[in-house]
């Protein structure tokens, strides 16, 4: 026989969800929780289904229950108080878009709110879920790891805070226990600058990004005192550029500066070839939306020194 | 100029409010009692032979099965255009020699779209001989190749597939190797485009009805009725009489739905086996599965003179037509046609070849090979210009086909003379528009953003008539009736793709005799109620279905003068009358000139003759044109390239067309938008690659990785400007030409152009996309690091 495979595409069809499963509704998070214990590996949770059913409709995923979130109620919040910032899982894209919060707090994230797919997905398509997705691609990635942000799951067993940074393990995969649901994100407040931003390339507007990356600083007398970058689509997660920032900080905020130092950048992310852009193309141009990151995060600071 | 009473005036669409209010059914919408749906069962494989199905499963579920035992054993080409004897064929209904990734090897039918998708996944079929696909045209070429077909059928008769060619067409005249000897520029390229899809709205459906008298109904995706009733009964040895196709509005094709779709033959043979309706819908990622347009390489050698004439060209066109044969025979001749009738070359010599490869069936796509060939043609003609310092548009005017010259687009067998030309006065206000004269050198740009504009010069066919019967069929029908109020009642086979072809063609009869639009319906006909039209396809809805109606209502006027002579008592004859709009009536009058009395409107005559039993006024016309007119169009681009990035966006656009009289002029408008847009994705966005291994897409026919343009990729609506030649087509129905192809044409060849005026680069490959530039400057040693 041969070696090549053959492709699955009698199997797919858009149209209908080609595979049976069962459906559940929960009023309630114990409700969730509970059919999720019970349920094990078998089981999805649903939220705006915008990576879900798509991968379902591919046959990429076959659960065999269905367990949609959106019937609980206040999961859907976003609040600011003298410590932190809290967005509950179920809160959509658009609800970020809305959110005075997001926009005059937590610029990078709001950049990223805008670069993201397109009114109707954003409509449908929750914070929780691009995060859970564990794409690499995910927009809301790289400006919550540049905010240091945390997530917090929930399960029967008990409540777990993890560290963004130590949630993503791989394409489509986390630190999530199958009995586990994210439920908030949470960002502490001194981990936040307004002098941050995020900035993406895709093929064309409306599309997940070929690259991203995010950056936050914080100066002190023209230097820099804190420095947190993020990529993209540019490794099998999103990652920080802990190299870059390392040499960063304690540098003058000035762009020549950020320029000398970019080559680092090779050794914190590890590009592919895929259909949306070369690995080639996502190690050059990283270096690009970093620059243009820092740019505009120093100008949200009150002006750029070039 | 004329003053017309509805020509060039905004009018409210006749589909308009259907469409927006969701009201309007496409074939998907359509819904019979006892409707089953079908699915089909496609090749896993892009290169093997059928082993063994056993329906057995499928068919305990109560699904209907059909294989390939089951189908008609004839091959066939989906698209009839060409006459008989050079049209090519090796489609089957369903194949036991799958050679794509998607090939139709089986079909079912069941209650439900979930019951035919679990039939469907019931189905066991095995194979044998898995081969490795060929992917690559030359590779397919070469003669350790092995043959994707081994015999096919030209006409009635078997050929021999050598070397995967599946036909050929050569050309020549003159001198060509003179020519070079003499030219004192000769410049050689080697182009490649991208395969890029339709992305048309719709996916492809069909529905099938049978009928206890052995007859069928088909309502499908098409922009041919009497081509898919023909073709049906040919594959079904069916009378035409008993198969009648029904025109069902269609969400855009883009040349996607040129031929008969191959689902339909499918859908037919499973009503004929489950005596009961079937419809089968494409899903977006199948219909990617089920066409593209045509990828093309080319190797162009043009020579030129010092005095800024062009002498000699030399054109190869390898054509990556993938494993079946949708006409792309014609597109041979076409894709020379526009070779030569963009430009005086004095010599020629032309091979042409279109080839086999493992990949998913090209099929035309808006402008059939015009935007390919103009990209490439366009950038030689730049190139040469620069290398003998000639202004790139003093250049074009030297050489191009214009006014008087003869003309042949269509390829070899259709020819003209070309009497309309706005060709001078465009070039001359899109330049000053954009500011070509200080568009300055690519070696002076500095700075990460550099701006450049470009030029793209075109033009397509309004048809494909001629005065002599060549290879290529057209012509068109119309019927027309006045109602027994004076409303009238339109009645054509012509499909309207959504560009509101049908709807000039309303504005061509209410000019003609005088009756407002809203008064004149378009019936929603069928093939068994119309004279035939070959198909709404190169350019042709306009001018030459245009012209069809334009000659039934002047056989109506003249009938209607007949009559009013009867009432009018005093008029000597029906040639002393006349016929207008009247504003204040808001209708049609007839009257005698100079005698204000003398009048009847038409709505009074009409019931008179209905009262008194005069009988109806009616037309029923065939029109074969004479002549297929090039629509100039000529674009001038502003792009910015962001040298980090490699990112290319258009700022500003200035789209000049010659369409001879603008019948309608928003929806001009609307197709240069539409034409930019699509030219723009071909540009820097297009192509669809696929898995070297498996044969299958690399999108997978999702269009989350299949990418077009949007709108928030084009320039803003203030920065886009259309300008219309001001020229008249003597042979065109009022004066007007086509449109839709030109519409896009050059779009491409002018971003090509205005990349290279901004960074000083020459793409030979398309897509340009940002990785390829921002290469091509790191190879320049001109990155920001
Ligand atoms: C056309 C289109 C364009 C897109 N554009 C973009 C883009 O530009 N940028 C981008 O980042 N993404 C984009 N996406 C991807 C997608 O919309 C986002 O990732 C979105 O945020 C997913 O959220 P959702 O609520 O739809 O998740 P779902 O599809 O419901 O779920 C995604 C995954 O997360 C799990 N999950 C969801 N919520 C929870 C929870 N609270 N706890 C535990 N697990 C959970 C699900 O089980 C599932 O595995 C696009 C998608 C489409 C279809």
């Amino acid at each position: 026989m041969s070696e090549v495979r053959p492709v699955p595409l009698n199997l797919r069809n858009s149209r209908i969800l080609p595979i049976r499963f069962e459906y559940y509704e929960p009023t309630s998070l114990d409700e969730a929780l509970e059919l999720l214990d019970k349920l094990g590996e078998e089981a999805k949770v649903l939220a705006g289904g915008t990576d879900l059913i798509v991968k379902m409709k591919m046959r990429a995923l076959e659960p065999k229950h269905l367990i949609n979130l959106k019937r609980i109620p206040n999961l859907n919040y976003i609040v600011s108080d003298s410590e932190s910032i809290r967005i509950g899982a179920l809160t959509t894209w658009s609800d970020l878009e809305k959110s005075d919060i997001v926009k005059n707090e937590l610029p990078a994230l709001y950049d990223a709110v805008k670069a993201m797919g397109s009114l109707q997905i954003r409509n449908m398509a929750t914070l929780g879920g691009n995060i859970c997705n564990a794409s690499p691609a995910a927009d809301s990635a790289p400006p919550l790891l540049v905010y240091d942000a945390k997530v917090k799951v929930v399960s029967k067993q008990g409540v777990r805070v993890i560290p963004l940074t130590e949630f993503f393990l791989g394409p489509g995969v986390t630190a999530l226990r199958s009995n586990e649901v994210l439920t908030e994100v949470v960002i502490d407040k001194h981990n936040v600058s307004v002098g941050s931003a995020f900035v993406k390339i895709s093929r064309v507007a409306t599309d997940l990004a070929i690259a991203s990356a995010a950056v936050m600083i914080k100066l002190k007398d023209g230097i820099l005192e804190d420095v947190k970058i993020a990529l993209g689509s540019v490794a099998p997660t999103p990652v920080r550029a802990k190299s870059l920032e390392a040499a960063l900080v304690g540098r003058p905020a000035k762009l020549e500066e950020v320029k000398q130092y970019l080559n680092l950048l090779e050794k914190d992310i590890k590009p592919i070839d895929d259909v949306r852009g070369t690995a080639w193309y996502r190690r050059e141009v990283s270096k690009v939306l970093v620059y243009d990151a820092f740019l505009k995060a120093l100008n949200r600071l009150g002006g750029c020194s070039l | 100029m004329t003053a017309w009473s509805f020509l060039g005036s905004k009018t409210l669409r006749k589909d308009s409010l259907a469409k927006v209010s969701g009201a309007l059914k496409f074939t998907n919408d359509l819904e019979v009692p006892g409707m089953l749906i079908g699915r089909i069962f496609r090749s896993p494989y892009a290169f093997a032979d059928v082993k063994r199905i056993n329906k057995e499963r499928a068919e305990r579920l109560g699904a209907v099965v059909i294989t390939p035992d089951d189908v008609p054993q004839k091959l066939y080409n989906p698209r009839l255009v060409s006459v008989h004897e050079v049209t090519f064929k090796d489609h089957q209904v369903l194949t036991k020699r799958p050679r794509f990734v998607g090939d139709p090897i089986a079909a079912v039918a069941a209650s439900s779209e979930e019951l035919a998708q679990r039939a469907l996944e019931l189905l066991e079929v095995e194979f044998e001989n898995i081969r490795k696909p060929i992917l690559d045209p030359f590779e397919a070429m070469s003669p350790d190749a092995p043959p994707i077909h081994e015999r096919i059928m030209k006409g009635d008769k078997w050929v021999e597939v050598k070397n995967n060619v599946g036909a050929e067409l050569t050309y020549s005249e003159g001198d060509v190797d003179e020519a070079f000897k003499k030219a004192d520029v000769v410049i050689e390229r080697f182009f490649k485009t991208g395969r890029r899809y339709h992305m048309q709205l719709e996916p492809k459906a069909v529905l099938c009805v049978p009928h206890t008298d052995g007859s069928i109904t088909i309502y499908t995706t098409t922009q041919t009725i009497h081509n898919t009733r023909i073709l049906v009964s040919q594959i079904f040895d069916l009378p035409e009489s008993k198969v009648n196709v029904v025109k069902v509005p269609i969400g855009g094709s883009f040349g996607s739905s040129i031929q008969t779709n191959v689902i339909v033959p499918i859908a037919v043979a499973l009503c004929l086996k489950a005596r009961k309706p079937v419809k089968i819908a494409l899903t977006r990622e199948e219909d990617m599965y089920d066409h593209v347009g045509f990828s093309m390489h080319f190797r162009i050698k043009a020579g030129a003179t010092k005095e800024g004439f062009l002498i000699g060209g030399e054109f190869e066109n390898i054509i990556d037509i993938g494993a079946h044969q949708v006409q792309p025979y014609p597109l041979l001749g076409t894709s020379l046609g526009w070779f030569v009738s963009l430009y005086k070359w004095r010599n020629i010599r032309y091979v042409g070849r279109a080839v086999y490869t493992n990949k998913v069936p090209g099929c035309a796509i808006r402008g059939y090979g015009a935007p390919e060939v103009t990209w490439a043609v366009e950038t030689i003609v730049d190139e040469l210009a620069e290398e003998l310092k000639i202004d790139p548009l003093e250049f074009r005017l030297r050489n191009y086909v214009g006014k008087g010259d003869i003309f042949w687009g269509q390829g070899p067998t259709v020819r003209s003379v070309i009497k309309s030309d706005g060709v001078p006065e465009l070039l001359k206000e899109g330049s000053e528009l954009i500011g070509w004269s200080s568009r300055g050198r690519p070696e002076d740009k500095k700075g990460r953003f550099r701006r450049g504009i470009g030029v793209g010069r075109g033009f397509h066919t309004s048809g494909a008539g001629g005065p002599i019967s060549g290879e290529v069929i057209d012509y068109s029908g119309a019927v027309l009736k006045v109602n027994e109020d004076g409303s009238i009642d339109y009645i054509t086979a012509l499909q309207d793709h959504g560009g509101g072809t049908l709807d000039a063609h309303v504005k061509i009869i209410a000019e003609a005799l005088g009756v407002p639009p809203e008064l004149i319906n378009v019936v929603w006909s069928d093939t068994s109620t119309t004279p035939y039209d070959v198909c709404t396809h190169a350019s042709r809805g306009t001018y030459v279905g245009g012209a069809a109606a334009l000659k039934a209502a002047e056989i109506v006027k003249q009938k209607i003068f007949e009559y009013a002579v009867r009432v009018l008592g005093r008029v000597v004859n029906p040639e002393a009358l006349k016929i207008r709009y009247d504003r204040e009536l808001k209708q049609a009058v007839i009257y005698v000139e100079g005698n204000p009395d003398l009048k009847i409107t038409l709505k009074e005559l009409a019931t008179i003759a209905w009262q008194r039993n005069w009988g109806t006024i009616a037309a029923v016309v065939t029109h074969r044109a004479t002549s297929a007119p090039p629509s100039f169009t000529v674009w001038f681009v502003e792009v910015e390239v962001d040298t980090y990035t490699g990112k290319v966006r258009p700022v500003r656009v200035v789209a000049g067309a010659d369409i001879g009289t603008v019948i309608n002029k928003d929806l001009a408008e609307g197709q240069l938008h539409g034409g930019f847009a699509m030219g723009w994705g071909m540009a820097v966005a297009e192509d669809t690659p696929y898995n070297p291994t498996t044969g299958e897409l690399l999108c997978r026919g999702f269009i989350t990785d299949y990418k077009i343009v949007t709108a928030q990729d084009m320039p803003k609506v203030e920065d886009f400007k259309v300008l219309f030649a001001e020229t008249y087509e003597p042979t065109g129905p009022f004066g007007a030409k086509g449109l839709g192809e030109a519409a896009s044409n050059p779009v491409a060849a002018a971003v090509a152009n205005a990349i290279a005026n901004a960074i000083g680069v020459r793409f030979y490959e398309l897509p340009i996309t940002p990785d390829k530039i921002l290469k091509a400057l790191k190879e320049r040693g001109e990155w920001f690091e």
